[in-house]
């Protein structure tokens, strides 16, 4: 530090100082702020909202997960009762009520969090977090009081916000982004979704079961273009039944609000235009890495072009001695799931122990529903890295449970090693996928076989024998009831 | 393909061997790790294994002196052999072609396992310590790029990649390693085979089927729990044996691993370590048969003699019973007798060059400053740590000096640095209740000092028989570059100077 040695001793005289400051209480931060806690560390955790959980609790993965919940409810009510044999009177939907569940919802989870923080010791400090030196990170609070604390690790967990594009004028009105879409005053006539990856295809569902017409605009040639090309397919065949409309491999090159009414244009491959109207327009074409107001530079940070924050890949440490970063902010899937192990990833390292990630393993998951659920390598992944591979598949509608429930859309698929057996990948979309893909990250963890798999007893019925079902097909094309 | 056979890097100081004998005639087939041919150096003679099985063509005949690096011969390799360049390295590594790799590897394909084994590094040296790995499992190496460093008794040297590939550690850091052990897998081509940091990312190369019995793929594969575990305690997930379905490694074998000590050890001394009812034997430690071989050698080379004093202790002891509680106030430490032994030395050594020189060659080295290794027993046996520049020390530097040394050694925490460069020695067998002894040099030093106990007896002063406390001192000393007189008139210096210390004082 080329500060003055006597101005350094000084301010070290009233600054509070911890072992670990962590700045952002979302999945990440307050995991690795909790797990640095039970390592025996002094820890502190700044938010700069009001409330704690971050992305995830707040905009994110929570509040989406009540609505599609609700809506789940509403649009069996209006479809599917009848067939089950209830008849109620044609239900209506409260938009407002809908909104204030999913409020109690998150804010019975935020004093969770503020709970776990005071069992844990962990000092919180609501306010900007933005760096005063490599070792100091200064909180500026809502009423402009500042305070400087310092500490030997600083963990960066600032996370991400909605990715915007200059030529969409994003108004928070009518062009909304995930934000704006979870809390809506009323039902979308016609909703239009640029963008159809994972939170696209979610809340895109959400407002199609609630009524609206939905469109999907997409620059690839599939929903969820990231994941398998069969979960895409399938994810599609069930939406459109919803009466969705998809505009794939498009390019948006307008968006425009007059009144009630947006008008987005966009091209095909061919180059022709389209023209779509709708009353609202959600974007959401991705999300950046945050680190605006953190002032990296006075810790000697930068972020690379794309705004991450670079770490080391074994101990995800940055280019600074004792300042980590993980979460959305770094490098990889942004999910809440792998933020959380690298929070307590970090935690382990700083205490000097040696945690493993395994990165190939990280599920990914779209609340749709059906759901889609996959860990491991997609079929285009092992093709491209020329790994032989065998693939066995079974259909939901084979399926005793599914039948029962009258939930028959969706397909399991195993992929495994043509010569060992081992399974590398499995892709599942159908009822519950979100739950079943925990057997498939247990069995690729101690490396296990489609064989293997499939000589373990799932109960019956269930959704999980459509995974050793597909097992049995992948080792042998001998699946029973298929 | 032919592999060249080069002369490896026998030790530090080592440019250049002779062919002393070939084994092996030209157009022999040859197998893994048979002895091909001697080799010779100035200090040693060792034998070259053959890297590879295949076909031998001779290039240096018996007689010829080779620098390191030159090539010896080359081995034509039959078939399936993997297409691995020998490097000039330190290493006299088999190319694991049939040889059976204890795990699972791959029976054939695109890849193959080399596996990188503790080269013969010298006549002497049975086995060698990992001490830095530079390159973690899972890393790419690139050909010749150093993986690790290893110690041996002599000397460190590195040791240089055979070839490029995917590094997965067998050895640790720390691990004792015998010549020919193995240290390490490099996959050549391909993915890695076992415990890469992504497993099921990078699958094996075709390998048996599954099967539920039989160790499979997955054998060796460390559960996550016990990823962690082993990581911890620096132990490789390759020495380890899974004891979970098909070989898995469970954190139940993570907990219960243990570090492989010396690998080949246990296996090796099995018949030795038979026990009959009045004998019991076990297998040396590498300490102690360099601490056998070592003073064998001085014994041999050196022509060592010892020489005898007496000192009255009382002045020391009247001074030091005086001051030690003042002394330990100001300095922090306890006045000992340590100091005063090597203050006196220090003046001695000036006096007398000779006793604090070395021989080289036909050269007498001498040192104008006063190293003082200081013998002191530590767990594992004795150690020498040294005092730097003991003659610009006070009393109370040499003190601490000496507290803070001799609890490193203690907590087995010194490093070579630590107790190599000594220019002369005081041991002290008095702490063992010693009255006399004739300690052996600390080579390459030429001599070295013994304190002993200090007993009360009768001595004659001025024509009176009075009650002194005595210690008697022994100085053996290198004949070859220390005459008679010198070494006796050292001691005798020594003598004036602890039983009147007020001339280290004023210097006369
Ligand atoms: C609509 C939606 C649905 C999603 N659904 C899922 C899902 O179902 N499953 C899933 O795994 N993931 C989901 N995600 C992604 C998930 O929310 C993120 O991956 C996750 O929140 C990342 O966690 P994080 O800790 O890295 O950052 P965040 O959760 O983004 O938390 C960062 C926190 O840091 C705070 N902060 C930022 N800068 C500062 C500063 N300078 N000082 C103080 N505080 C600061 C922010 O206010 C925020 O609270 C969803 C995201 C969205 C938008």
């Amino acid at each position: 530090m080329d500060r003055p040695l006597g101005a350094y001793s000084l301010s070290i005289a009233y600054m509070q100082d911890f072992d670990v400051v962590v700045i952002g209480s979302g999945p990440g931060g307050y995991v690795s702020a909790i797990r640095s806690a039970q390592l025996g560390f002094k820890v502190a955790i700044i938010e700069k909202y009001a409330v704690m959980g971050g992305t995830c609790l707040n905009v994110g993965c929570i509040p989406s997960k009540a609505l599609l919940d609700s809506s789940e409810h509403y649009y069996n009510a209006v479809h599917s009762f009848e067939e089950h044999g209830i008849d109620i009177a044609k239900p209506k939907v409260n938009m407002g009520q809908m909104i204030k569940r999913k409020a109690g919802v998150v804010s019975n989870l935020n004093a969770g969090i503020s709970y776990l923080m005071k069992k844990n010791k962990i000092t919180t400090f609501h306010g900007l977090g933005s760096f005063d030196s490599a070792k100091t990170v200064k909180v500026t609070k809502e009423d402009g009081s500042s305070e400087v604390i310092s500490a030997k690790n600083i963990i960066i967990a600032t996370g991400s916000k909605p990715t915007i594009l200059p030529f969409i004028p994003v108004d928070k009105e009518r062009i909304i982004t995930s934000t704006e879409a979870l809390k809506m005053k009323e039902v979308p006539k016609h909703l239009i979704v640029i963008g159809a990856g994972v939170i696209g295809a979610e809340l895109g569902s959400v407002y199609a079961r609630l009524g609206s017409k939905v469109s999907f605009i997409e620059f690839a040639d599939s929903m969820i273009p990231t994941m398998d090309k069969t979960m895409g397919k399938e994810l599609q065949k069930s939406i459109a039944k919803m009466g969705a409309d998809f505009y794939l491999s498009h390019k948006v090159t307008s968006a425009a609000v007059k009144g009630k009414e947006v008008t987005v244009k966009a091209q095909d491959s061919a180059g022709k235009e389209v023209e779509i109207k709708g009353d609202y327009c959600l974007v959401c074409i991705g999300r950046r890495p945050y680190t605006d107001g953190l002032n990296l530079a006075a810790a000697g940070l930068t972020a690379d072009e794309r705004g991450r924050v670079a770490v080391d890949e074994h101990t995800l440490q940055t280019s600074v001695p004792g300042i980590y970063a993980i979460g959305d902010v770094v490098r990889g899937a942004m999910l809440a799931h792998k933020a959380e192990e690298e929070g307590t990833f970090v935690a382990e390292v700083i205490a000097g122990q040696k945690p493993h990630i395994n990165y190939n393993l990280i599920p990914g998951v779209v609340y749709t529903w059906p759901e889609v659920a996959a860990v491991g390598k997609t079929e285009q992944e092992l093709k491209a890295a020329g790994i032989a591979y065998k693939e066995g598949s079974f259909p939901f509608k084979a399926l005793g449970r599914a039948i029962a429930s009258g939930d028959v859309d969706g397909v399991c698929k195993v992929l495994a090693d043509a010569t060992t057996d081992e399974i590398l990948g499995v892709h599942i979309i159908g009822a519950r996928a979100a739950d079943m893909i925990a057997e498939a990250v247990v069995a690729m963890e101690y490396r296990a076989s489609a064989e293997d798999v499939a000589r373990m007893s799932h109960a019956h019925p269930t959704y999980t024998e459509a995974m050793k079902e597909a097992c049995l097909a992948a080792t042998a094309k001998r699946s029973i009831h298929s | 393909m032919a592999i060249e056979m080069k002369v490896p890097a026998v030790g530090e100081s080592i440019t250049e061997v002779t062919v002393a004998t070939w084994n092996k005639k030209e157009g022999d087939h040859v197998k893994l790790d048979e002895v091909l041919c001697e080799l010779e150096s100035d200090k040693a003679t060792f034998e070259l294994p053959a890297e590879a099985e295949g076909v031998l063509h001779i290039v240096a005949k018996e007689g010829d002196v080779l620098p390191i690096g030159a090539i010896i011969c080359t081995i034509e390799a039959g078939g399936a052999t993997a297409s691995v360049k020998v490097a000039d390295a330190p290493v006299v590594a088999a190319v694991a072609a049939p040889a059976p790799a204890p795990v699972a590897a791959p029976a054939a394909g695109p890849t193959s396992v080399l596996e990188v084994k503790v080269p013969a590094v010298g006549e002497s040296i049975t086995e060698v310590t990992v001490s830095v790995w530079n390159k973690k499992t899972g890393d790419s190496v690139s050909l010749d790029e150093v993986l690790c460093e290893l110690e041996s008794d002599k000397a460190t040297f590195e040791l240089p990649a055979e070839s490029a590939g995917v590094l997965e550690i067998v050895a640790e850091s720390g691990t004792i390693v015998p010549i020919g052990g193995i240290l390490a897998r490099i996959t050549v081509g391909g993915s890695v085979a076992v415990a890469a940091p992504a497993p099921a990312a990078a699958p094996s190369a075709p390998a048996a089927p599954a099967s539920s019995v039989d160790a499979t793929y997955a054998a060796g594969h460390p559960s996550p729990a016990a990823a962690k575990i082993l990581d911890e305690k620096g132990i490789s997930a390759a020495s380890v044996a899974g004891s979970g379905v098909g070989g898995r490694i469970t954190k139940e074998d993570a907990v219960a691993a243990v570090k492989p000590a010396s690998a080949s050890a246990p296996a090796a001394s099995a018949p030795a370590a038979a026990t009959s009812d009045r004998t019991r034997r076990e297998k040396m430690s590498s300490l102690r048969k360099t601490v056998a071989r070592r003073l064998v050698a001085v014994k041999n080379e050196t022509a060592m003699l010892t020489t005898f004093n007496e000192v009255d202790m009382k002045p020391v002891m009247d001074l030091r019973g005086k001051y030690k509680d003042k002394f330990k106030e100001k300095h922090g430490v306890g006045l000992g007798f340590m100091s005063f032994f090597t203050k006196a030395v220090c003046v001695a050594l000036k006096e007398f060059p000779s006793v604090n020189a070395k021989i080289d060659g036909d050269e007498i080295v001498f040192h104008d400053y006063c190293d003082i290794s200081i013998a002191v027993s530590a767990p594992k046996g004795l150690v020498v740590p040294v005092i730097r520049s003991a003659e610009n020390l006070s009393l109370a530097g040499i003190e601490s000096e000496v507290v803070r040394l001799a609890g490193k050694a203690r907590e087995n925490k010194l490093s070579l640095e630590e107790m190599s460069g000594g220019t002369f020695t005081i041991t002290n067998g008095g702490v063992f209740g010693s009255m006399l002894s004739t300690p052996i040099i600390n080579a390459p030093q030429v001599a070295i000092l013994g304190m002993h106990n200090i007993v009360e007896r009768p001595v004659v002063v001025d024509g009176q028989i009075v009650i002194r406390p005595i210690m008697y001192l022994a100085l053996s000393y290198d004949h070859r570059i220390i005459d008679g007189r010198e070494s006796v008139s050292f001691l005798v210096r020594l003598k004036q100077l602890l039983e009147d210390p007020a001339r280290l004082l004023l210097d006369i």
